[in-house]
């Protein structure tokens, strides 16, 4: 109970200096109320549209779909009638590597950027840093413990390097405890990181 | 794709002892103040008000200290408070508040 009572008051704390500063610098005009959210947003994900997320919500609920999409990926790309069809620029060759329960896939690119923008949408900041690009072809486990994403130890980590010839994404497992979900609801849990393997999908309400 | 200063200040910690906690590939913020100390902070220099460069030195030796003063076994690391605390002395360091008297938090607590 002391112990609630003490980090309850750490808190209350931490959070009065963290306005105290906020207010005192916009006092002296050095940033505005709105600042914190303006550099916030630049973090949020920056994703175009979402096809990927439809790709893996039919994939989920259509094992047919699926067998496609891991053979026949742009074949599979075909049927959804995106308006970019999955064609044009950096979106020709996509291939898609399936998460199983034995087998989690992670996708790079060590000599470029390769990057299926038509599924995925912009890469993120840090696709493009040449150490995580590195570090990840050579120790994925311990980079994508980095990421908050542990994986178990019984499981394979396969890595998957984008080329200008095959650009690769993953297609995360199903959460469990969605089985009541339909294509649209389960679409709107993926998210991008999920199809470049640095996350899970998690239920909706994780 | 143009790197902006967000992104080069978020990824230069990475795999680096000073690198924020993440969850599932996202930042993560238990408490609305350790969203605000770091938005401030990356806010103060890109503005120019310290360089990034000092700013993760100061996080990198405050949290060697942390650690020699603690068991790693200690609960009461916080990642942020560690950041809040570098914060504000690198402000500051800056004077940029001038002589301004830092506002005691204990006073604010008390007041409406």
């Amino acid at each position: 109970m002391e112990r609630f009572e003490y980090s309850r008051d750490r808190e209350a704390v931490n959070a009065a200096r963290a306005r105290a500063l906020e207010a005192l610098l916009i006092e002296k005009g050095v940033i505005t109320s709105e600042t914190v959210d303006k550099i916030m947003a630049i973090f949020a994900t920056e994703m175009g549209p979402f096809n990927g997320a439809k790709l893996v919500a039919k994939a989920w609920v259509d094992p047919a779909f699926k067998t496609l999409l891991a053979q026949d990926t742009m074949a599979a790309v075909e049927q959804m009638n995106f308006a970019t069809k999955g064609a044009g620029a950096e979106g020709e060759h996509m291939k898609a590597a399936i998460n199983t329960p034995e087998v989690h896939n992670l996708i790079i690119c060590t000599l470029c950027s390769c990057y299926p923008w038509p599924i995925l949408g912009l890469p993120p900041y840090w696709y493009k840093d040449p150490s995580f690009r590195a570090r990840a072809a050579r120790e994925p486990r311990k980079v994508l413990g980095e990421f908050g994403l542990n994986i178990d130890p019984t499981k394979e980590i396969k890595t998957w390097d984008s080329s200008a010839q095959i650009r690769w994404f993953v297609v995360p497992e199903r959460p469990e405890g969605t089985e009541h979900l339909g294509e649209e609801q389960l679409a709107a849990l993926v998210t991008p990181e999920s199809m470049m393997g640095v996350a899970i999908v998690k239920p909706p309400s994780a | 794709m143009q790197t902006n200063f967000e992104h080069f200040a978020l990824s230069s910690m990475m795999g680096k002892s000073d690198m924020p906690p993440k969850d599932n590939g996202s930042l993560c913020f238990g408490a609305p103040w350790q969203r605000q100390a770091f938005g401030i902070a990356l806010a103060l220099s890109k503005q120019g008000v310290f360089e990034w460069d000092d700013f993760r030195s100061e996080m990198i030796s405050s949290i060697a200290a942390w650690e020699v003063a603690h068991e790693n076994t200690d609960h009461s690391w916080d990642y942020y408070e560690i950041w809040l605390t570098v914060l504000e002395r690198m402000v500051q360091r800056s004077g940029l508040l001038g002589d301004a008297t830092q506002a005691s938090p204990k006073a604010l607590l008390s007041s409406p």
